[in-house]
């Protein structure tokens, strides 16, 4: 029967195509709109960590003095990282900063390009377990003493390579040459949930070196730098040594006793730089020192804004409107054709037969509306990314949404086609038969 | 086959109550023609609508088939409408926008038969009532006569025990309403017991029996042979 009632509703799509079309736009503006919210939501609020969400940590320091912020800052200092990196708790951990240089090649042909950087050490890579399409990551050794090494990405590696087999070949990073040791495959997580501080949804870098050239070559931040005192920074050594805040230090700990374990042992540490003068504000060590894994990292740095949730009601309160709207429509259609229910009602059809053609039919409208609706969503996305510059992993439209839109769209439908299939189905078939 | 015993029906509203029918008694046997006339107002098609489940009463008793029928749920008495009972309509009731077959089609959908015993039904009842070539056609398409021969092939393909019949030829002119007649005539032969309610009091002489609906209450005349059937007119009868 489901195939039979299919095709009756296509038919009385087609017998009534204005009233129809109205339904449908009704539906598809309603649906495109929440669509569009609801998938710039959940890229905002999709954790790209997966199951390593909980484990993968990143360390905040209470390092202010008395009166200054009033809650942990995002990032840690540059003497912190340096001291942390000595730790070897954690099964892997990296400190990183992001940076921007200028790219070349030997080859005449390849323009010079300003690229961001990711200053970084060894442990990056597997604690996000980046994948490698040729060679791989610097020895353990070049976090200790500095070497001009450069892992470059899948699209930079077509620009400067065509995209063959790099490792071992020259880029000059500000005119000093680095040696390629490895080639990534794409991989850009959105959110960025490594670096939200310099943009929650921007690209993945393209080039990452050592840490351990940072305080040698200089390299400019492209990040937040903060300070909660007035500290004179003459040089790029000063800052080195200052209490300013402008890195982020990730840890992967496996298990909880993992995380017991390097909490306890960023205790101690706070208490030595307390014994040392620092971390003055008066909290207790323990205090002192936190772990955010990454849902409480994203959270912390507000990557799902408050608005954003707002937007979401507002488009659901918006469907909601339209849901009234196609109801009033299909109470006029359906009792339009209570003369027909009549009809098969006399000739052996029960209420609830009745009830499932209508609902069927219903949910055909609510199918092409929710169709539209991708198309609207799709629209939407694309415009926000082409006219707004909307960063391109938040308008993407996700492959799970173009499964749930049309189911989003048949059920709104069945919703709003509830009490009109109900009052047809009710309808009297002798009060119809006599006046037909 | 059918019975009912002090059959009333009540219709309420705020400020006035209608007895459409009061203690209404009847019995049909299978296989009879039984013809049902009255005045405007006297109760027959709320007599034909609860003989054929459309409608329930307010009191008595109605047995179809040994079948108590008074406390049966919608999907019952849908069921009993769609197996045991064949509707033909003044207004003719297709449905325009399926073609003939489709039209014939649609009790046997919802009796749920195959696709396979669908068409040979549907192919057997258009052919019974001389349309079986235009099976495509859609019912604007046919004159009168035709689309009410279309409403009995609907109503005879699922092989109904009985037909309920209101004004069948209400619509149309002498000659298609011959024709209408002549197929009911026939249908019934075969053994197909029909309740027809008509004004038309030649049409109501050939019937088997006539019975008169008056202020909702059942005038039965005794019953007569088709080929002795009275030159009176009902109405006279009543009035004797």
């Amino acid at each position: 029967m489901f195939i039979y009632y299919v095709d009756l509703a296509w038919r009385s799509i087609k017998k009534t195509p204005i009233l129809s079309l109205l339904m449908v736009l009704a539906i598809s503006v309603g649906i495109g709109i929440t669509i569009t919210t609801l998938n710039v939501y959940s890229m905002m609020s999709f954790n790209p960590a997966g199951d390593r969400a909980e484990q993968l940590n990143t360390v905040q320091l209470w390092s202010q003095g008395p009166d200054s912020w009033d809650e942990f800052n995002s990032l840690i200092t540059f003497q912190d990282a340096m001291n942390l990196r000595k730790g070897e708790l954690p099964k892997s951990q990296a400190a990183m900063f992001r940076s921007g240089m200028a790219v070349q090649t030997d080859d005449p042909e390849v323009l010079p390009m300003l690229q961001g950087v990711r200053v970084t050490d060894r442990g990056f890579f597997p604690l996000f377990e980046v994948p490698f399409l040729y060679g791989n990551v610097w020895d353990k050794s070049v976090d200790e003493q500095a070497a001009y090494q450069v892992v470059i990405g899948r699209k930079l590696n077509q620009k400067l390579f065509g995209g063959e087999n790099s490792v071992g070949k020259t880029v000059y990073l500000n005119r000093k040459p680095f040696q390629v040791v490895g080639v990534i495959a794409d991989w850009n997580p959105q959110p960025k949930y490594y670096d939200p501080t310099s943009g929650a949804f921007a690209s993945a870098e393209q080039v990452y070196i050592p840490f351990s050239l940072a305080a040698h070559e200089e390299f400019p931040v492209w990040g937040n730098v903060s300070g909660w005192k007035y500290e004179r920074l003459d040089n790029y050594q000063d800052r080195l040594v200052s209490e300013k805040v402008w890195l982020e230090y990730w840890v992967d700990l496996p298990s909880a006793e993992d995380r017991a374990a390097y909490k306890n042992f960023l205790a101690q540490y706070v208490e030595q730089q307390k014994e040392l003068g620092r971390f003055t504000d008066g909290k207790s060590p323990s205090e002192s020192a936190q772990l955010s894994d990454v849902d409480a990292w994203l959270e912390k740095n507000h990557v799902v804004p408050e608005d954003n949730k707002i937007l979401v009601g507002l488009s659901i309160l918006f469907l909601s409107v339209c849901l009234v709207n196609i109801l009033g429509l299909m109470l006029t259609k359906f009792l339009k054709r209570a003369p027909e229910v009549g009809v098969r009602r006399a000739i052996g059809a029960s209420r609830g037969q009745i009830f499932s053609q209508y609902m069927v039919e219903v949910g055909v409208i609510g199918l092409l509306g929710g169709f539209l609706g991708l198309a609207w969503a799709w629209g939407a996305l694309y415009s926000l990314s082409a006219r707004f510059g909307v960063a391109e992993g938040l308008t993407h439209l996700s492959l799970s949404m173009w499964f749930i839109t049309p189911g989003i769209a048949v059920g709104t439908a069945m919703l709003a086609g509830l009490y009109p299939a109900w009052v047809v189905c009710r309808t009297k078939p002798s009060v119809y038969l006599k006046s037909q | 086959m059918l019975t009912m015993k002090n059959i009333n029906k009540v219709f309420k509203t705020d400020l006035v109550e209608t007895h459409a029918l009061r203690d209404f008694n009847l019995s049909v046997q299978e296989g009879e023609f039984v013809a049902v006339t009255g005045p405007s107002g006297s109760g027959k098609t709320t007599f034909l609508n609860i003989a054929g489940l459309l409608e329930g009463f307010t009191h008595g008793e109605y047995f179809l088939d040994d079948v108590n029928i008074s406390n049966l749920n919608d999907n019952k008495a849908a069921a009993i409408r769609n197996e045991k009972i064949g509707f033909i309509f003044q207004g003719f009731n297709l449905i325009p926008d399926l073609n003939l077959a489709e039209n014939v089609e649609v009790p046997l959908r919802y009796r749920g038969f195959g696709a396979k015993e669908r068409q040979k039904r549907v192919k057997q009842a258009l052919e019974q009532v001389g349309l079986g070539a235009r099976m495509k056609h859609l019912p604007s398409q046919l004159s009168g006569g035709q689309q009410q021969r279309v409403a009995i092939a609907r109503a005879l393909a699922g092989e109904p025990r009985f037909l309920l019949a209101d004004e069948p030829t209400g619509n149309l002119d002498s000659l298609m309403a011959r024709q209408v007649m002549e197929l009911l005539e026939e249908i019934n032969k075969a053994g197909t017991t029909i309740i027809m309610v008509t004004h038309d009091p030649e049409l109501a002489r050939r019937a088997q029996r006539n019975i008169q609906i008056v202020d909702g209450q059942v005038c039965d005349f005794s019953r007569y042979q088709t080929e002795q059937a009275p030159q009176l007119d009902v109405a006279e009868q009543v009035a004797s």
